[in-house]
Order: C-alpha cells, then sequence, then structure tokens
C-alpha cells in the first residue's frame, strides 16, 4: 500500500505505457517472424496500392464504365490488352485493377456493419441480461438457423438488385456471429473486479460497457473480423455473380465472372482474370489473419 | 436426462425458432419495393388482370391476414404457388431438395476425409514443414470463389479432357435408379445398380470437391488445434510410456478426443456448404435447391423463397440437434440436458 502510494500519477502511467509498449513489441515480433503472414501483408499492401493508384495506371480508365468498343470485341491477351477484352471490347486489365477499390470497399463496409450491429447487439444483451438478453438472443438465433448466403440472397433480391442493397443484405445476416461472440465475451468481463469498481464510483451503464468492458474484448472480435473479411468479399462477389448484387458496367469483379462465363469455353480469359483478382485478395487476407490470430491470441497457435 | 426427453424438448424448441424464421422471411418478402406481381403479369396485362391474379395469390388482404393464412397452409402442407410458373411449391421442393442433400452431404463427406487427415498430420509435425505446406494449401484453396473454380474445373476436365461430364445429376436420356431417398449414390446402391451408382458418381465428384474446399481450412485448423491440446495430456503420455504403439495412441485415443471439436464445426460447415450448393449448382446445371432459389429470387417471386427459407432452416437445425446428439456417442461422459 504503501509503495503505491509512494509513486506519483505520472509514474504510474509511465509504468502503464512502457508496460503496453512492450506487449505491443513482442506482439508485432511474432508478427513479424511469421513469414505466411508477412507474405499476405506484402500482397494486401500491393492490392491496396493498385486500388489507389489503378486510375492512373491503367491504360483505358474509361474501360470501367459503360464504354464501349466493339471492333476490339473479345481479343485474346496480348501486349495491349493483357487479359484480353470482354464482349463489348472494354479492356479487362482496366477493369479488373479499377475494380479493386469496389472490392476493398465492399469488404470493409460489410464487415464494419456486421460488427457494429452485433457488438451492440451481443453487449447490450450480455450487460442487461434477463428479459432483454433473451429477446435479443432469440433474434439473432432466428438469424443463424439459416445459412448467411440464402438470407443474404433474400433480402438483397427484396431491396433490389444494386451493390449498395447486396452489401447491406449481406450486413444484416453477417452480424449474429458477432452478437454471439461478444456476449459470451462480455459475460465473463461483466464479473471482474474492475467493473465492479467503476460501478462504485458510480460510473453510468454505458461508461462501463464502452470504456471498460468492451475494450478488453477487442483481440478476439479482431480475429474474427479479419477472418470474416474474406468470406465477405466471397459473399459480394458471388451475389454479384449470381445477378443480384452490381450490375453491369460496374467493374466488379463477380459480376465479370458472369459476364464472362458465357464465352468461357472458348474465350476464356473474360472471366478468369477477374477471378484471379478475387482469389489473390481473399488469399492475402486470409495469410494475414491467420499470422494476426497468433499474435492476438498465443493460445491459438502452439 | 435421457436421450428420448432431450430431443423431445430440443424439437419442441425448435417450433418458436422456425415461427420467428417465417415471419422474419415473410417481412422481407413484403417489402419489396418493385411489384411482383405487375411483373408476372407482364407489360400488357390490364389493371383488372393484375388485380384479379392479386385477389387469386391473396395479397389484396391485409399482411397479418396474409401472413395467417400462409402458416395455415404451411401447417397443411400447402406452401402456395410460384407467382410465375404457377408450380406448387411443395412439389418443386420435395423433387428439388433430394438433389441439394446429396451434393451437400457428398461435400461435407469429401471435406471431413481430406481435412481430417490433414489436421492431423499437421499436429503430429507441428510447425515443421508438412505443417506449414497444410496450411498452406487448406488458405489456398479457400480463398477460391467457389463458382469461378467450379467454372474451370468443369472447362478442363469435362469439356476439354472430358474425364466427366459437365453437369446434372444424371444423363438426361436415361432414368435415375427406383426412387427410395432421391439420394441417387444411395438408391443405386439399393437398388445394386452399379452402372447407375457410378454413373452417379462421375456426376456428383466435381461438384462436390469444389464445394468441399470451402470447408476445408476450418476443418483442418480445429483438428490440428484439438489434438495438439489432447496430445499434451497425461493419459497420452500413459498410453506411449506402457508401448502402445503410436498408431494406435493417435488414432484411437487422441483423435477420438480431439474429434468433438471437429465435430462442431464440421456441422457449422454443413451450414456453410449447403449455402454454397446455390452456386455450384448454378454452374453445374445441378437440378437442387439452390437453382430454384436463384431463379426465384431473380424474379422476386416470394412464395418459392419463403418454402426454400423455412427447409433449409429446418434441415440446418436437425443438422445441429444431430450433432449434439453425436457428442453423447464420442464422449459418454457428455450428458444431455
Amino acid at each position: 500500500m504503501v509503495e503505491i502510494s509512494s509513486k506519483t500519477l505520472q509514474e504510474l502511467q509511465s509504468e502503464a505505457r512502457s508496460a503496453h509498449r512492450e506487449n505491443l513489441r513482442r506482439s508485432l515480433y511474432r508478427f513479424r517472424s511469421n513469414t505466411l503472414s508477412m507474405i499476405g501483408l506484402a500482397i494486401l499492401l500491393f492490392i491496396i496500392f493498385i486500388a489507389f493508384a489503378a486510375p492512373i495506371l491503367v491504360p483505358f480508365p474509361e474501360d470501367a464504365g459503360g464504354a464501349t468498343h466493339f471492333l476490339d470485341k473479345l481479343l485474346p491477351p496480348s501486349a495491349e490488352h493483357p487479359f484480353g477484352t470482354d464482349k463489348v471490347g472494354r479492356d479487362i486489365f482496366s477493369r479488373v485493377l479499377m475494380g479493386t477499390g469496389l472490392a476493398l470497399q465492399v469488404g470493409i463496409t460489410i464487415i464494419v456493419l456486421a460488427t457494429t450491429i452485433g457488438v451492440t447487439v451481443g453487449a447490450i444483451a450480455a450487460y442487461f441480461g434477463g428479459a432483454v438478453d433473451d429477446v435479443l438472443m432469440r433474434i439473432t438465433d432466428i438469424f443463424l438457423t439459416v445459412p448467411a448466403l440464402v438470407l443474404a440472397i433474400a433480402i438483397s433480391a427484396a431491396l433490389g438488385k444494386g451493390i449498395i442493397n447486396a452489401m447491406i443484405g449481406i450486413s444484416l445476416v453477417w452480424w449474429p456471429g458477432f452478437a454471439r461472440l461478444t456476449r459470451s465475451l462480455v459475460l465473463s468481463l461483466r464479473e471482474e473486479a474492475f467493473v465492479e469498481a467503476a460501478y462504485g464510483i458510480g460510473a453510468s451503464h454505458m461508461r462501463i460497457l464502452f470504456r471498460h468492458i468492451l475494450p478488453n474484448a477487442v483481440s478476439p472480435i479482431i480475429i474474427k473480423m479479419t477472418t470474416d473479411f474474406g468470406f465477405a468479399v466471397l459473399t459480394a462477389a458471388a451475389l454479384g455473380f449470381i445477378g443480384i448484387g452490381a450490375q453491369p458496367p460496374t467493374p466488379e469483379w463477380g459480376a465479370m465472372i458472369e459476364d464472362g462465363r458465357h464465352y468461357f469455353t472458348d474465350e476464356w480469359w473474360v472471366a478468369t482474370f477477374p477471378g484471379m483478382a478475387i482469389w489473390l485478395l481473399v488469399f492475402s487476407w486470409n495469410l494475414l489473419g491467420d499470422g494476426l490470430r497468433d499474435v492476438l491470441d498465443p493460445r491459438a497457435r502452439r | 436426462m435421457n436421450l428420448r426427453l432431450y430431443l423431445a424438448r430440443r424439437f419442441l424448441m425448435l417450433a418458436p425458432l422456425l415461427l420467428g424464421l417465417s415471419l422474419l422471411t415473410f417481412t422481407i418478402s413484403r417489402l419489396v419495393p418493385g411489384d411482383p406481381v405487375g411483373l408476372a403479369a407482364g407489360p400488357q396485362a390490364s389493371v383488372e388482370i393484375q388485380e384479379a391474379l392479386r385477389k387469386q395469390f391473396g395479397l389484396d388482404q391485409p399482411l397479418p391476414i396474409q401472413y395467417l393464412s400462409y402458416m395455415r397452409g404451411v401447417l397443411q402442407g400447402d406452401w402456395g404457388r410460384s407467382l410465375y410458373t404457377r408450380r406448387d411449391v411443395t412439389e418443386a421442393l420435395s423433387v428439388f431438395f433430394p438433389a441439394t442433400l446429396e451434393l451437400t452431404l457428398a461435400a461435407v463427406l469429401l471435406a471431413t476425409a481430406l481435412g481430417v487427415p490433414a489436421g492431423v498430420i499437421s499436429a503430429m509435425y507441428r510447425n515443421q514443414f508438412p505443417d506449414h505446406v497444410a496450411r498452406v494449401i487448406s488458405l489456398f484453396f479457400v480463398s477460391f470463389p467457389a463458382f469461378w473454380l467450379a467454372m474451370i474445373m468443369q472447362t478442363v476436365l469435362g469439356r476439354y479432357a472430358g474425364l466427366v461430364p459437365i453437369g446434372r445429376r444424371f444423363p438426361v436420356i436415361m432414368s435415375p435408379p427406383p426412387q427410395v431417398t432421391g439420394l441417387y449414390l444411395v438408391d443405386s446402391l439399393l437398388a445394386l445398380d452399379f452402372a447407375a451408382f457410378s454413373i452417379a458418381l462421375n456426376h456428383i465428384l466435381v461438384p462436390a470437391l469444389v464445394l468441399s474446399f470451402g470447408a476445408l481450412a476450418s476443418i483442418t485448423r480445429i483438428t490440428r488445434a484439438s489434438m495438439i491440446e489432447i496430445l499434451e495430456r497425461d493419459f497420452v503420455r500413459s498410453a506411449r510410456a506402457i508401448g502402445i504403439p503410436e498408431r494406435v495412441v493417435i488414432g484411437k485415443y487422441v483423435l477420438r478426443n480431439a474429434f468433438i471439436a471437429t465435430l462442431t464445426v464440421i456441422s457449422l460447415n454443413f451450414g456453410w456448404l449447403m449455402a454454397g450448393a446455390i452456386l455450384i449448382e448454378t454452374i453445374f446445371d445441378w437440378p437442387g435447391i439452390g437453382l430454384y432459389a436463384v431463379h426465384a429470387s431473380l424474379s422476386l417471386d416470394f412464395q418459392p423463397i419463403m418454402g426454400i427459407t423455412i427447409v433449409y432452416g429446418v434441415l440446418f437445425s436437425l443438422v445441429n440437434i444431430l450433432t449434439d446428439v453425436a457428442y453423447g456417442i464420442l464422449d459418454p461422459r457428455i450428458r444431455y440436458g
């Protein structure tokens, strides 16, 4: 007791900071020593660079929209068109690169929306318990009785075709996983002594929940966000492929694959390159997520 | 609690869930900003014809009445009719359902057959070369958009190499095995028709393989993690110490204990793959619920969609219940309750 009170507030704070920094340093070391996730990170940074630089890099930026060049239709890959051209003569290389930013935005939007809804629902359910918990978790269960893609198709179709509605539809079926996870985390954190202490000094429920409990539940939520990102991108592409998501001429990779599907036997390049782009993005993210899991949850990998 | 009582309780708990699900899909289907009736009647239809159609499908009633009469129908086995094809939803589902079930089951079996050994090898050689290889391979395959990979395998193996049929469950000109379960692989074996079995197997192999990739990474990962946890238990050291061969230690003692966690992931994946089948069916022209669902949602035909989601909900819930029952069989210490 004496020892603690003999330290000034500044000393205590700087001690806490250096412990924090030490933890971060160790995590970074674990992450850096994982070759696979470093490869994933490198590919991902390259993809992000492409997303920003695409409008300057690509030879035919206007082809990302509704431009048509019927004289050049369905040309095989060449020096001028590295990925060939599609059925109206648009340069597929330009379209794939210009679609990178869209794919990233779609994935991020879905995950952020789903996390926001899910974490809020799960945290409120666990913190308040009782009837609130019952009602919220029964609603969550209803969403979990059906595989996500099925409901996402139904909701997006009902809202109307288009990439925005597809993102809304996917987010609306994606949150229950986050709600379940957050609920289980908050349930155990709620019993900790620091929560009681915060309550004791008169902190409000919202303050306890968002400033004291949730920051301690961040790691597993981040792990789920990264591992889910790839699946969210795949799901959005699937909706585009079915014809419910992005509509042509949007350079969305899933819709581009659907576009090339009917030419695939002879003009294989139309559908092949957008598919490889999806794979590269999801693969790099999965490599990264795998490494992040090791860093944030050391028990997961031994 | 004994098993029978436990099952009864689980099934009883299923009812409110399915009720909630039907309410959810009903709400979704009535949110439609477009006009399904106008779409179905066609651009030339007069207002009178549209009104008649609306009346015929009960769409002129207030929403709560519509829901109640729909639910009354569902309980009596009448799940409504398609606005477009006028086909009975119940009848269509009973035709399409076995095809999707067969494809999903085949994919789950393949994913287990590939993923569990990969996980066991990873755990035995943890952080060594085989472990890294298994990790990269499973992440490699799970990252493919399934519909794209399906298209490529269909073209390369089916069209170019001619090794497998390019689509459908069975040749159109031949009659499928006599229906017992609706699963062609099972029915052909029951009829002792091995020629039909190999034809059906040939058709399902590539679609099921592509579908199984989606579950590979998670099954491998969980098997590895739980194997490692069990391998560190004292009883494993004891088993090794008294000279039980490693093969038996791994296969009989460790894997059996580790399989409980794996089973949870497999049953979760069943749902994932059932949904993924929608995309695979589109590519391979597989006459299942997925293809039916895509057509129905593209044309805002909501009677089939409601039926489809309910069928998916029932099936997925049944799988979850079966999984819980299987826990008790794998580990007799687990009590139902």
